[in-house]
């Protein structure tokens, strides 16, 4: 049986209204952008409209006379995730009027990578106007850098949002991660043209790797424009299944067939190509796809790392940031190419900010007060704790992300992520950080010229305790270990003087 | 675009919080009153108040003293005048709030149903309303099950002991997802003190017998079968309560909590329409 094509006609139907829903949706983060003072107001009014009536407000007694930046933070503490759980296991059972005052459609789950994962509420109100309007804004500019992308109804892999059938509930409603928008949960939630896609559908496999296979199977010999996905590493995976699968692919174009089902036309002229282009040394995504021009995936913090593999497998592809979020909400949206930073999402959420240097245990103290900054009261080049307020719930969360501020965009500043708080490790009061180490091994890498990949790094305790660094590098590497050694501990030395006045007592070890 | 708000609000009454749930939406075109039945509470109605409320009708379920997220002795059936009065209050208390000019409908599921029949016939309930919804519920269940032993028994029973309701998630729904939820609520009551039953005697002879002589359409609805309700002693009690004027409407479901079947969306947009037109409905 051959493939149903229907789905074309679905992007056909939807590709208009897409763009111009897109559109809307980046002129108003625009206006916003020259208007932030008004729509930080705006924001914390609507917050306040929601939170006001929420069973939470009326026990913690946050009674709020006016919409008063100053008498929100006042009556309002500063919280961690872990402050809001009483509430979050009241809003299980009630899904709506215990946080906010708002249906709770599922539960987000993060990926716990600082602990057991949260229960992240995804509230009908927050989805319809802050969560879905900031994937439209971060699409339009894609479709700025990527015309072409709506040219053709293959020109899109999409791998930002994958539609999966949630496997966990929590009484009742869905406990998913926030890229799995699946089911669609009413007529405003995110409608991409390519949403009945067979590589994008909640039918594809279970399996990463046979998912990655599916999407490649469809995709070869089309005229791919743009690559969309959250982590670089799914790039990588995505070029390592292609190698790693390349006989079968061949075989499967050559004969029309997925998994044993004839689903296309065989097509031995696409075999021949693919498995000539496969057969030449160096290739990249850019033989596979040349109509390939724009890529995208984070690029911050430790994701920088993969920018010279990014560079081997899309060399000359345009790379453009997606959007600084986590499961708690958006940060920054991209409205440029610029990898460094980005404007933040001044529409998305009430934004507070503390200096990095500042003990966030202190601020969290309710016996201390702290006065927080606010968006317009950063300055170029200082590093700031980032506390949201969001409208589904969680006010005033410490998120324990520390950004820098790199420029303006107008008056709203662009961040750069840095890294997690807290994340940190002392022999003698060095508190060396992952950003530090990150910091001194790019460097190291820009002068001497050596691609490198990604690295683990911990304490060792001995007699004379150390750090261990495990390191990619090229195989053809002549410089030893002990010379990369001496020069990342230089590196390091001069991003953290602590760790420089102890030395002696650091040694990195190449592995 | 509009939005709808989900509230919990806690009533008052004779020193017990009631918590109402409600689900409002932008622009009201109507009100749904849910009485709830003898397991369930507001926590069951997520998908359904966000439907109506899609439908532009306010939805409210208010939990009964001692269920859900209410205040009040668990697992107690309390006493009939107590109840009629609490549902009495908070529904009155519930329209302040609300626009004055809009069409209600009370709609009861199961015992919410019986609770429903008497609260038709209590003098101190006033409230105005367009359309009345019983949905499989089991009008009559012990007068028409039990014999006059049985029944003299459950009257003069003074035991704390807790009697079982026999209540299982896979007579409610066939979809798996929704019976996990039923097994896992922990705030749903299965068990109820065996003293306390007398009480669900009171409240059917508080309408056995009776004649409403409504003037508002009055509709049953169920699955085609129930496997919790005799639906033909229900309806034959039903008959009698509406002098044979009332509606019968059956959706292609067996289970008995329809809202957790493939007919849900049919029962929202049915009795949407049902309220906001007031009955002004033409059914084949």
């Amino acid at each position: 049986m051959m493939l149903n094509t229907s789905w074309k006609n679905d992007w056909s139907l939807l590709k208009d209204s897409f763009q111009q829903d897109c559109q809307f949706h980046s002129n108003h983060f625009k206006y916003c952008l020259a208007h932030p003072n008004e729509v930080q107001t705006t924001v914390l009014e609507d917050i306040i409209r929601l939170g006001q009536n929420s069973l939470m407000w009326k026990e913690e007694n946050y009674r709020l006379n006016t919409v008063n930046v100053d008498e929100y933070r006042k009556k309002i503490p500063i919280k961690r995730y872990a402050d809001f759980i009483p509430y979050i296991e009241r809003e299980i059972d009630a899904k709506g009027g215990v946080l906010s005052c708002s249906p709770v459609m599922r539960w987000l789950k993060t990926s716990g990578t600082t602990g057991s994962a949260k229960k992240v509420p995804y509230t009908q109100h927050w989805m319809n106007h802050y969560r879905v309007p900031a994937i439209k804004a971060m699409w339009s500019t894609y479709m700025h850098h990527c015309p072409e992308m709506l040219s053709d109804p293959y020109a899109v892999l999409d791998m930002q949002t994958v539609l999966e059938e949630p496997s966990e509930f929590i009484k009742g409603l869905a406990y998913q991660s926030i890229s799995n928008r699946y089911p669609r949960l009413d007529k405003n939630d995110w409608t991409p043209p390519w949403l009945n896609a067979p590589w994008f559908v909640s039918g594809m496999p279970g399996s990463h790797e046979e998912r990655m296979y599916h999407r490649l199977r469809f995709l070869i010999g089309k005229p791919l424009h743009f690559i969309s996905t959250i982590n670089p590493s799914t790039l990588i995976s995505m070029w390592d299944i292609l190698l790693s699968q390349q006989e079968r692919l061949i075989n499967d174009i050559h004969l029309g067939t997925l998994n044993g089902k004839k689903l296309f036309e065989p097509n031995a002229t696409l075999a021949k190509q693919l498995t000539s282009i496969l057969n030449t040394k160096n290739i990249s995504f850019k033989d596979i796809w040349p109509s390939l021009s724009l890529f995208s995936c984070w690029v911050s913090a430790s994701a920088k790392l993969y920018r010279p593999l990014l560079n081997k497998i899309l060399p000359g592809v345009t790379q453009i940031p997606f959007m600084t979020c986590g499961t708690e909400g958006v940060v920054t949206i991209p409205v440029d190419e610029s990898l460094t930073s980005q404007p933040l999402a001044i529409n998305q959420a009430f934004y507070e900010f503390v200096p990095a240097e500042v003990d966030m245990s202190d601020v969290l103290n309710p016996a201390q007060s702290t006065n927080t900054l606010l968006f317009n009261q950063l300055e170029t080049g200082k590093e700031y704790h980032l506390i949201m307020s969001q409208a589904n719930g969680l006010y005033r969360l410490a998120t324990g992300d520390i950004f820098r501020v790199e420029g303006f965009e107008g008056n709203v500043p662009r961040l750069n992520f840095i890294r997690r708080d807290g994340i940190f490790h002392s022999f003698t009061g060095e508190k060396l950080t992952e950003d530090q180490v990150t910091e001194a091994i790019s460097t190291f890498s820009q002068q001497n010229n050596i691609d490198l990949g990604l690295y683990m790094c911990g304490p060792k305790w001995a007699h004379i305790p150390r750090y261990v660094l495990m390191l990619e590098t090229p195989s053809d590497l002549s410089v030893s270990n002990d010379e990369i050694a001496e020069k990342i501990d230089g590196c390091l030395q001069k991003v953290n003087i602590e760790y420089a006045s102890n030395s002696t007592l650091a040694i990195i070890q190449y592995t | 675009m509009s939005t709808t708000t989900k509230e919990i609000e806690f009533i008052l009454i004779d020193q017990v919080r009631l918590a109402a749930h409600k689900w409002i939406p932008t622009e009201i075109k109507g009100v749904v009153f849910y009485f709830h039945g003898l397991q369930s509470h507001g926590g069951w109605l997520w998908e359904v108040g966000n439907l109506f409320a899609s439908n532009n009708l306010a939805f409210i379920c208010i939990d009964r003293r001692g269920c859900g997220m209410s205040e009040g002795e668990r697992q107690i059936i309390p006493p009939v005048n107590q109840l009629l009065l609490d549902y009495t209050l908070a529904i009155s208390h519930c329209l302040n709030k609300l626009p004055k000019s809009v069409p209600i409908n009370l709609f009861g599921h199961c015992l919410g149903g019986s609770i429903l029949a008497a609260l038709l016939n209590y003098k101190g309930f006033t409230i105005k309303f367009d359309s009345v919804v019983f949905c499989s519920a089991w009008l009559g269940k012990l007068y028409s099950t039990l014999n006059e032993k049985e029944l003299e028994k459950i009257r003069f029973d003074k035991s704390d002991e807790l009697w079982d309701a026999g209540l299982h998630a896979e007579d409610f729904t066939s979809d798996s997802r929704y019976s996990v939820f039923i097994d896992d609520d922990t705030l749903a009551t299965r068990k109820l003190v065996s003293r306390s039953r007398k009480h669900l005697l009171d409240l059917e002879e508080y309408y056995l017998g009776s004649n409403w002589n409504c003037k508002k359409p009055v509709v049953f609805i169920s699955g085609t079968d129930d496997t919790v309700v005799d639906l033909s002693s229900a309806l034959s009690v039903f008959q009698d309560l509406t002098a044979g004027k009332g509606t019968i409407v059956h959706l292609p479901t067996s289970k008995h909590y329809l809202f957790f079947t493939e007919v849900k969306n049919s029962l929202v947009n049915w009795v949407s329409y049902l309220t906001v037109s007031k009955g002004n409905i033409h059914c084949v």
